[in-house]
């Protein structure tokens, strides 16, 4: 453990009561009528329907489809994306080649590649993967990219004389340096990959969480479809978390993370 | 690096991809995959025809936009940055305000963009905030890490000289955060762009996504592709304005890589 | 010795740093390989098309959209119209014309639901498209239709001549709600170009109406009984004003499938020009299907108006909303109706 007792305990608390003041606005504004409540059901009436919803069947079904589309996504990113990453990152030619080539292509929305996606795949998960997997590839792409940039001069010609090989240069230079730019590239593309994954799914029909929250939109089922955003939500958070402990487990050595001990 | 390599660095890559493109589409029956030849001959009709410059696409929906961008991406720096750096440096802060902030950041824009409609009505500002509120993120996230991995031994150096919070913020903070603070900014104006476009897709009367979102649905798709690719030239000509303006910022950080690279 | 600014980059702890590192990209790269396989190899288990299901019956994927205005297929399933065709059908929910027309393009879909004006416009720039059976129409009764412009009692709009000048929300841009809504204006003596309309999700207007974003919207069941409960008032009727056969969607197929496969076409065709028939002569069963596929709130579902059923395709209908759309802006060049007929 890299945290004491009492540090943790505090951020737990102090998370808490983030979210449970959170709670007692959104029951408070529509309550007093700020917003209609038909249009904006006040927590009680969000939690009611949430407590249905997850005793249907079809709900887990679809939290299941949502994570597997998610996780596919996100790894077949980060693995491209690391990868391709560190190679780009290393020959200064390829940088310098690809670098009008990815400020082309980061910026077109995949909700514009809804038509081909689903003219090459239909409406399955693929379809959606290729959105998830076009939006989050280059947050990881540009964050492995900049922290491979950051190896410091001098250390890379301390390797070089050593005569290093490549392979070695990575594992013990390039890698740690860029490693906290990785650990954010892959929280932000975790992230992007989520909403990605549930606006896949609410816009292309793919099964899922997104699908289910489409339908309670049209049918104006609007407590329903509130608990369901509230759902995706809470797995945005638990993404989070899931991410920042990843980050400090392999980021224990870095001073950001050490700094929290003291 | 000589002008002519540059641009020929810059071009390379994409007219390689471009002449791929042309040629695999060449003789395209699929509707959704037209010949590259029949989106290039749209693009100028599509963006700048009209009676006078004013009643052109570009003037009448691109302009707007980029407005509507520039706005949404400001905002978001600025908070961005102020933002991070303190909850970067005051940790309470950050336990507190994480778990809600990962929680509204997670809800995708589709439905996102509705809730924040009953709030800020149909128009601009409704936009801007949907832009600011993403753009923020990248911006966020790594300005926290920036002010977080800061070497402790110059945090100590600081507080040794007294600096008080303002001179600390000026000084060792924003400086120091800076590399990744650029990379933030960075990310967040692709991602600037993207949500520009979302925005438009709900409530919007122009724009370059509101065009792009009506070709689609009335199937003129090489028209729908055009404005692609308009928005990647969108793209590269921001981040080339932005590698002018952080050049300036981060001088002091290059020319320390490079001493460093000349031997300390 | 260095004094380094920015991110601290210690590199004392490297080898340390480095068991992690190896640890953790293996793994996830066996992961990520793993996965990758599984998800470009498996499909989503839709039914290949022209194959025989189980016990003879050809299996045909149809999407659809979670609205009212598809309750007759669900009812038809239901009912067992289309086994007694040979069909298996399974019914797939996409979220509109976006996701459809190039699933059914692409022969993902048999056969999508879709509105006729999007087909036109389909159609017009080349698309391959056939109609094969019409999907609902206006039930042509002013006062009591699924598709309404509604407004608030105090915005001063009391008929559709006032709408000019003021912004009507339109669930599409250049499409039939704004060329239905421009024509009951010009026809009430307004003018139709100064309507200023707005585009914006069904579920989204109750709300805006409401708070007065937008002045007015034309919306459909059952968001129409929606707003009409929160107060708001029905300015015209617009889709009955119009015509009171207006024909508002479609199901349709490709050229390509009708070639391919005539025989399950006809037989898609007849079962669901059947299902028409008896959705529109058992209205409560049909009300009860919208449980299968919807969650329409029940106080909702048993007080708004459905749509109007018929299994006769006729092509001018098709040519009414060919010339609306042509007389406001939606054509560019008039459309050639027939391509389209079956």
């Amino acid at each position: 453990m890299s945290r004491g007792r009492p540090l943790a305990h505090r951020a737990v608390w102090l998370g808490i009561a983030g979210v449970v003041t959170l709670l007692v606005v959104l029951q408070v504004v529509p309550a007093t009528g700020l917003v209609n409540p038909d249009f904006l059901p006040p927590t009680t009436e969000i939690l009611a329907a949430l407590v249905e919803r997850v005793q249907t069947p079809e709900f887990w079904t679809a939290l299941g489809d949502t994570l597997v589309t998610w996780i596919t996504g996100l790894a077949i990113s980060v693995v491209a994306g690391v990868v391709l990453g560190v190679v780009i990152g290393m020959v200064p030619f390829l940088r310098a080649a690809t670098a009008s080539t990815i400020e082309f292509l980061r910026p077109v929305p995949s909700v514009a590649l809804i038509p081909i996606a689903v003219l090459l795949w239909g409406t399955g998960m693929q379809a959606t993967l290729l959105l998830v997997v076009y939006a989050s590839f280059w947050q990881v792409l540009v964050q492995v990219l900049a922290g491979v940039q950051d190896v410091d001069p001098v250390a890379s010609d301390t390797a070089r004389s050593y005569r290093f090989s490549v392979l070695a240069r990575v594992r013990t230079l390039v890698w740690p340096t860029a490693l906290p730019y990785v650990m954010t590239g892959l929280r932000l593309g975790a992230a992007v990959a989520l909403i990605l994954t549930v606006t896949g799914e609410m816009l292309i029909g793919t099964p899922g969480i997104g699908k289910l929250l489409a339908v309670a939109r049209e049918s104006g089922a609007v407590p329903s479809m509130y608990a369901l955003v509230v759902v995706t939500g809470l797995l945005g958070v638990a993404v989070n978390l899931l991410a920042r402990a990843l980050e400090h487990r392999a980021l224990f050595w870095h001073p950001s993370v050490r700094g929290e001990v003291l | 690096m000589s002008v002519v390599r540059s641009v020929l660095y810059a071009v390379g890559l994409p007219l390689l991809l471009l002449a791929a493109w042309w040629v695999a589409t060449a003789d395209s029956q699929s509707p959704f995959n037209p010949p590259l030849s029949e989106i290039l001959a749209t693009f100028g009709p599509t963006w700048f025809s009209g009676d006078t410059f004013a009643d052109t696409r570009f003037v009448q929906d691109i302009l707007p936009s980029l407005g509507r961008l520039l706005v949404g991406y400001s905002v978001a720096l600025v908070v961005g940055i102020g933002l991070g750096v303190l909850i970067g440096a005051v940790r309470p802060l950050r336990e507190f305000a994480e778990p809600v902030l990962e929680f509204f950041r997670a809800i995708p824009p589709p439905v996102m963009v509705p809730v924040l409609m009953l709030f800020l009505g149909v128009g601009t500002s409704m936009r801007v905030f949907v832009i600011a509120t993403g753009a923020l993120w990248p911006i966020l996230l790594n300005t926290v890490e920036g002010v977080r991995g800061l070497d402790p031994v110059l945090k100590d150096t600081a507080r040794a000289f007294r600096l008080g919070r303002w001179g600390r913020f000026r000084r060792l903070m924003l400086p120091g955060a800076s590399p990744q603070i650029v990379t933030g900014a960075r990310q967040a104006l692709s991602i600037a762009i993207i949500l520009m476009v979302i925005s438009e897709m709900f409530a919007a009367k122009d724009g370059l996504g509101f065009s792009v979102v009506q070709f689609q649905r009335s199937f003129a798709i090489p028209e729908m592709w055009s404005g692609v690719i308009m928005l990647g030239l969108l793209g590269v000509l921001l981040s080339f304005v932005f590698r002018i303006a952080t050049g300036a910022v981060l001088a002091w950080y290059h020319g320390y890589l490079q001493a460093q690279r000349g031997g300390a | 010795m260095t004094v380094h600014s920015g991110p601290d980059r210690s590199r004392e702890n490297t080898v340390l740093g480095k068991p992690v590192a190896r640890r953790t990209v293996p793994a996830v790269v066996a992961a990520a390989a793993a996965l990758t396989l599984a998800a470009c190899s498996g499909s989503s288990g839709e039914p290949e098309p022209g194959a025989s299901g189980d016990g003879g019956l050809t299996p045909v994927t149809v999407g659809v959209i979670p609205i009212v205005d598809v309750a007759p297929i669900y009812l038809g399933v239901e009912q067992g119209f289309f086994e007694d065709e040979g069909l298996d059908v399974t019914l797939e929910l996409a979220q509109g014309g976006a996701a459809i027309v190039p699933a059914v393009v692409s022969g993902e879909y048999e056969f999508g639901f879709s509105n006729v004006t999007s087909l036109l416009l389909a159609s017009q720039q080349g698309l391959p498209l056939k109609v094969v059976a019409p999907g609902n129409l206006t039930t042509g009764e002013v006062g009591k239709d699924f598709a309404a412009v509604v407004a608030m009692p105090d915005s001063g709009i009391e008929d559709a001549a006032d709408l000019a000048g003021k912004t009507v929300a339109v669930n599409t841009l250049n499409n039939i709600g704004d060329t239905t809504v421009s024509a009951v204006v010009d026809a009430a003596g307004g003018d139709a170009s100064k309507v200023e309309f707005v585009e914006m999700g069904f579920p989204d207007m109750p709300a805006a109406v409401e708070s007065g974003q937008v002045d007015a919207a034309w919306i459909l069941e059952p968001h129409l009984t929606r707003a009409l409960q929160s107060g708001a008032e029905p300015v015209s009727w617009n889709y009955a004003e119009v015509d009171p056969n207006l024909l508002i969607a479609a199901y349709f197929t490709t050229e390509q499938q009708t070639a391919k496969d005539p025989e399950t076409v006809d037989a898609f065709t007849a079962a669901l020009k059947e299902s028409l028939s008896y959705a529109e002569e058992h209205p409560d069963e049909t009300r009860a299907v919208l449980d299968s596929y919807t969650e329409i709130d029940p106080a909702v579902k048993d007080a708004m108006v459905m749509p109007r059923f018929t299994p006769d395709l006729d092509e001018a209908q098709l040519q009414l909303l060919a010339d609306l759309g042509e007389q406001y802006g939606v054509f560019e060049e008039p459309v050639d109706v027939s391509a389209l007929m079956p």
